[in-house]
């Protein structure tokens, strides 16, 4: 299995190479944050939270409404390079256990997605230190990044889920986004816990970086839809006949 | 006309319609939620609140959803590979034209149905007196407008790349971009922006009261070109993609 998984990612690396879709994670968090600490520093006098202000700033909008997206974009990409053409033959006819090569598939969607969310903290860090805050940075931003990367995950494993069964590439696009505003409702009707797309958010703290939340619950969660939607796509791979293009 | 039909044709049960349909209702939805439960207050400004709220609504969903329907409607070429085959067939401004068609009457559907769920909910939620049609009327022309932009800029990017990632990345990040230029200022000329320079109503809220004041909006010269601005990016978008498609190597 182990093997099988290295040889998997492997094959996924190799098909992404030279592919610059990784560029999306990049630039739109430093659209967010540049205008994130715009708006930070022209209501500096009732934003006076500082690094817990600017954070607020640059992650509201991108947490809730477009990393959602982005992760849905990538995966989707992940999927159309089977979808197309005859890959799908070659695809269920590799000398790999199907769990390894999802797997594999899996591995690239959340080395991204972590990327992604580093680079989030690094501009973060940047940012507030361009703007002069003199304040220490805060502590707290480890649990952040911890927390999100638990949310994006299973963001990952939805996402994916969605990409291998509907063969456009668009339409999972459509259900992240029309998931991410979803979240924006279950996060005000106290549901955020347990929806996928708000679970990321409620991690990343994108709302309120001093609100308190249930870590356990987040753990619990997040690792149970990871286990559910990875099952269902492993098990969409073997049981369902999907015809090559 | 034949080629518009074949584009009709060829769009049979891939379910964009029905894409659309989703997505819209998700607008829908977030459009019940905002004001579910309004007051007196509320009651007397409904009409104009709705015509607020409609823009900076669809300022958020619109370049994603254009950007999704252009992707269904130019990928059908890119998984057939049929582009040297229609080509041969006709000539290669009428398959574009019959696109831009196509996706019009999707985008004719989409406002159509906005603004009748936007009066249907009015009307149940009993706000007081009746939409000012001509201010209505305005909003449903500049809306089209600005979808029918986005559309022409998105079917543009995802016919020239087969990687459908970058358009899709293109659409999600104007939506991000609009959502931000929401918060400096209500118009701009970028094409993302169209929906904040057509928005005809404002919001004044007073902190201490903290009530909201709704007003119609009186354009600036400078607000008035970013609205004709839309006109200019629909010219050029569709000038551009018309021509880039034409020289396009199958």
């Amino acid at each position: 299995m182990h093997t099988s998984y290295i040889r998997a990612v492997k094959a996924e690396s190799l098909k992404l190479k030279r592919s610059p879709v990784w560029l999306a994670f990049y630039a739109l968090p430093v659209i967010s944050a540049f205008f994130g600490t715009m708006n930070y520093k022209l209501n500096i006098e009732v934003l006076q939270s500082e690094w817990y202000s600017l954070w607020s700033q640059h992650t509201l909008f991108l947490c809730y409404l477009f990393m959602p997206a982005l992760i849905g974009t990538y995966c989707s990409y992940l999927w159309r390079l089977e979808h197309t053409r005859h890959n799908w033959n070659s695809f269920l006819t590799a000398p790999l256990p199907l769990s390894s090569l999802y797997l594999g598939k899996l591995t690239q969607a959340v080395r991204v997605s972590v990327l992604g969310n580093l680079w989030i903290f690094a501009l973060f860090f940047i940012c507030g230190t361009l703007t002069g805050i003199q304040s220490p940075f805060p502590r707290e931003a480890l649990e952040w990044f911890l927390c999100g990367t638990l949310g994006a995950v299973a963001v990952c494993c939805v996402q994916l889920f969605f990409s291998l069964v509907i063969r456009s590439f668009s339409i999972p696009i459509g259900i992240a986004l029309a998931g991410g505003i979803f979240g924006l409702y279950m996060t005000n009707h106290d549901y955020g816990m347990d929806y996928p797309y708000s679970i990321y958010c409620l991690g990343m703290r994108a709302n309120n970086p001093n609100m308190e939340i249930s870590i356990s619950t987040l753990v619990v969660n997040s690792i149970g839809y990871m286990i559910v939607f990875a099952t269902l796509s492993i098990f969409y791979l073997r049981r369902h006949e999907i015809a090559a293009n | 006309m034949i080629t518009l039909r074949m584009e009709f044709q060829k769009i049979r049960r891939k379910k964009i319609a029905l894409t659309m349909c989703a997505l819209i209702c998700v607008q829908f939805a977030w459009l019940l939620w905002s004001g579910s439960h309004p007051d007196e207050s509320g009651r007397l400004q409904g009409w104009i609140e709705m015509l607020h709220s409609l823009p900076l609504v669809s300022v958020i969903m619109m370049p994603t959803i254009m950007s999704v329907l252009a992707s269904r409607l130019a990928d059908v070429e890119h998984k057939g590979n049929t582009y040297k085959l229609l080509n041969t067939l006709r000539r290669p401004g009428e398959l574009y034209h019959a696109k831009v068609i196509c996706g019009l009457c999707f985008i004719l559907a989409i406002s159509a149905a906005q603004f009748i769920f936007v009066i249907v909910l009015g009307y149940a939620r009993d706000y007081a007196g009746h939409p000012e049609w001509n201010y209505y009327a305005k909003a449903f022309v500049l809306n089209l407008a600005c979808c029918l932009s986005l559309y022409l800029l998105q079917l543009l990017l995802s016919m020239l790349f087969f990687n459908q990632m970058i358009p899709l990345v293109v659409g999600i990040g104007g939506s991000m971009l609009g959502l931000i230029l929401m918060y400096i200022k209500m118009y701009s000329f970028l094409p993302w922006g169209g929906f904040l320079s057509s928005a005809q109503v404002r919001m004044d809220w007073n902190p201490e009261t903290r009530v909201i004041h709704f007003y119609y909006r009186e354009y600036s010269t400078l607000e008035l070109c970013a609205v004709f601005m839309i006109f200019v990016w629909i010219v050029v978008f569709y000038t551009v993609g018309r021509i880039l498609f034409k020289r396009k190597e199958v």
